[in-house]
């Protein structure tokens, strides 16, 4: 005790911070960093989950180099990247920019927009699951079937599985993006506007100049945060497809299904955790890359 | 250049009329300063002669050309607002020029005029800057260089120096009164610092709940004040005003003190007696009101006292070299053509 009453101010201040930061420093080391470390170990092993690990070197990097499912996966994963960031975020801009206009019943139709954000990924996967449906059950064959318009196979086509897998995927997300998009043009003072109108500025170019340059860190914000949900996309895959997941013939199945479909149901755990480092890799590449090009200058 | 004129302007927001007809006159090249505490309605009329809020009733001219139903654009009116709306993202000589997007001159004459406006406002070596990289003053020039690029008919002010140090405030001030006197454009002014009206304006324009109170040059309003409002609004520190009842030109105060009367008026009963506390000195022989010395407020050039008469506190000018002692009894004086009288009714000045 008198150790500690003849620290001075500062070293009592450090003394108690880290105190307080101990909780979550064990925490993150015990949750996150272990495994972590442990996974990357385990990619150069091979393991069964029960049997002894025994080394093999770069041997599942090769294997996975070499599978063309892999290949598959890794094209699956970018387009629900490529194709789900930019439609999501378009989306909920446009959505955004008009709520932030309407003043009659602005609370409701922001909540509406929010809600799906808060339902569960797996009831709402087998919601739309059920929607894609052939004639009599599925909703939307119903309504082109009077329209006289021929079936869609929504789920039972490699070309068409993984966009109607998408569509729930960036609905789902569209209620944060809204808020987070609201919230950035609202912090856009209303003189910038009115400065604009006076200079006789169109709409147009208000919106390209003004509105969308002084809305970029909340752009960089969302293109990060969604494009690392649309990397680790699994619910809606694993849910809308389980009879054959990321089916048919692996034209749904992203990188994160894969992990899972080695690990719980092959066993090869040094595969998966090689699969897995990849996907850490793509992650962190992706989110600096992002990061780097829309970086303030 | 041009004249703008208000006649019978309203504003209603919903069933609150906060606008109650307003009718002013500026003419062209004038400066003029609108002025009054916060809620009179200043920024709004301003606001609706730039177009940014709609006329419930009432005409606005500007140019000789009814300008109601025109976009703010097609008014060519040009606006500084009092967080100055510069963009962040846009360098200095693009801000300025961001007014000349919609204009049909050449690229080279479009930087020509950057240029020469930049000159006027000698902020040549500003051009490439980030507003964030500006002072507060030079953020300020940059928001008067945006407005003057176009060349408009009249400038319009929204409290442009309310974000500015006390300092910079003072010197702005000169700089705008200067750049006015060179330039000439029509100027409306809005404000809620009488003294920025005071040392700025051609006219002031003094408001109050959406009434004009009085309209003149900083000379009427200070020396001939129409109302109790206006006497008390212009002027620091403001008027003593003190309660009394008028009678052949002769105010018998509160007290019972009897105070002879430079008037014509043939008004009888309450009146209320206004003093400046620069026409109330200090006096060594013999004094109106007698009092004793509650507070000195020296100034550096002059020390302001505060008196209690007759169990009302007035405040006085004293020399700053030599000020009365704390606590000491006291003679003051005021001239009689220095002495301001106004029916305690209505509130109305009486001649």
């Amino acid at each position: 005790m008198t150790l500690y009453k003849n620290l001075t101010i500062s070293q009592k201040q450090i003394v108690w911070a880290w105190c307080f930061l101990a909780v979550p420093a064990v925490f993150y080391v015990t949750i996150r960093f272990y495994p972590t470390a442990n996974a990357i170990l385990v990619s150069f092993q091979d393991w069964n989950l029960l049997g002894t690990r025994t080394w093999t070197g770069i041997d599942n990097y090769v294997k996975l180099f070499n599978d063309p499912v892999f290949w598959k996966v890794f094209k699956n994963t970018f387009l629900y990247l490529i194709i789900g960031t930019p439609v999501s975020l378009i989306i909920a801009f446009i959505v955004a920019y008009q709520i932030d206009k309407v003043r009659f019943m602005h609370g409701t139709i922001r909540a509406l927009y929010f809600i799906p954000f808060m339902t569960s990924a797996v009831a709402m996967a087998w919601v739309w699951r059920w929607f894609y449906q052939p004639v009599p059950v599925g909703v939307f064959n119903n309504f082109l079937a009077t329209l006289a318009i021929p079936q869609i196979e929504f789920l039972n086509s490699t070309t068409n599985a993984l966009p109607s897998i998408l569509a729930p995927a960036i609905w789902a997300g569209l209620g944060f993006q809204i808020i987070i998009f609201m919230a950035g043009l609202r912090s856009i003072p209303q003189t910038y506007y009115e400065a604009a109108r006076i200079d006789g500025v169109s709409p147009m170019a208000t919106l390209w100049e003004i509105t969308l340059p002084l809305l970029k860190p909340t752009i960089v914000f969302l293109v990060v945060f969604s494009s690392i949900g649309f990397l680790r996309i699994f619910d809606q895959v694993f849910n809308m497809t389980t009879n054959n997941p990321g089916g048919p013939l692996n034209s749904t199945k992203p990188l994160v299904l894969m992990i899972y479909d080695t690990a719980f149901n092959g066993f090869d755990m040094g595969y998966a955790a090689a699969q897995t480092v990849v996907l850490f890799l793509v992650l962190l590449v992706v989110s600096l890359l992002q990061l780097r090009i829309l970086r303030d200058r | 250049m041009a004249t703008v004129s208000i006649k019978n302007l309203v504003k209603s927001y919903g069933k609150t009329e906060v606008l109650h007809g307003i009718n002013l006159d500026v003419a062209d090249g004038e400066f003029v300063v609108l002025v009054g505490p916060s809620g009179c309605g200043k920024s709004t009329t301003l606001r609706m002669i730039a177009g940014l809020e709609d006329i419930t009733s009432g005409e606005i001219h500007i140019g000789g050309e009814l300008v109601n139903h025109r976009e703010p654009k097609e008014r060519n009116i040009a606006m500084v607002f009092q967080n100055y709306a510069i963009y962040p993202h846009m360098s200095v000589r693009k801000n300025i020029g961001f007014g000349l997007r919609t204009s049909k001159a050449s690229k080279a004459e479009k930087a020509a005029r950057i240029d020469e406006v930049a000159e006027l406002l000698s902020m040549t070596d500003l051009l490439d800057r980030r507003p964030n990289q500006l002072s507060g003053g030079q953020r300020q020039r940059v928001a008067i260089g945006r407005a003057m690029v176009r060349d408009p008919s009249a400038f319009l002010f929204d409290e442009p120096l309310s974000n500015l140090d006390a300092q910079l405030r003072t010197q702005m001030r000169l700089e705008i009164k200067k750049l006015h006197q060179r330039v000439g454009n029509t100027i409306i002014f809005v404000t809620h610092d009488q003294v920025e009206a005071m040392t700025m304006a051609d006219r002031i324009v003094i408001m109050k709940d959406g009434h004009i109170q009085q309209v003149g040059t900083p000379y009427d309003v200070f020396h001939k004040p129409t109302n109790k409002f206006v006497a008390q609004f212009i002027g620091a520190p403001s008027m003593n005003m003190i309660e009394g009842s008028l009678a052949d030109g002769i105010v018998t105060l509160e007290g019972g003190l009897q105070i002879p009367i430079d008037t014509s008026s043939t008004h009888r009963g309450p009146v209320t007696l206004g003093l400046r506390p620069d026409d109330l000195l200090v006096s060594s022989q013999d004094g109106q009101f007698e009092g004793q010395v509650n507070v000195l407020e020296p100034l550096g050039s002059e020390t302001l006292v505060y008196v209690s008469v007759a169990g009302k506190e007035l405040i006085a000018k004293a020399s700053g070299r030599t000020p009365p002692v704390l606590g000491s009894t006291i003679k003051l004086n005021a001239a009689p053509e220095n002495m301001h009288l106004f029916d305690s009714a209505t509130g109305e000045a009486l001649q």
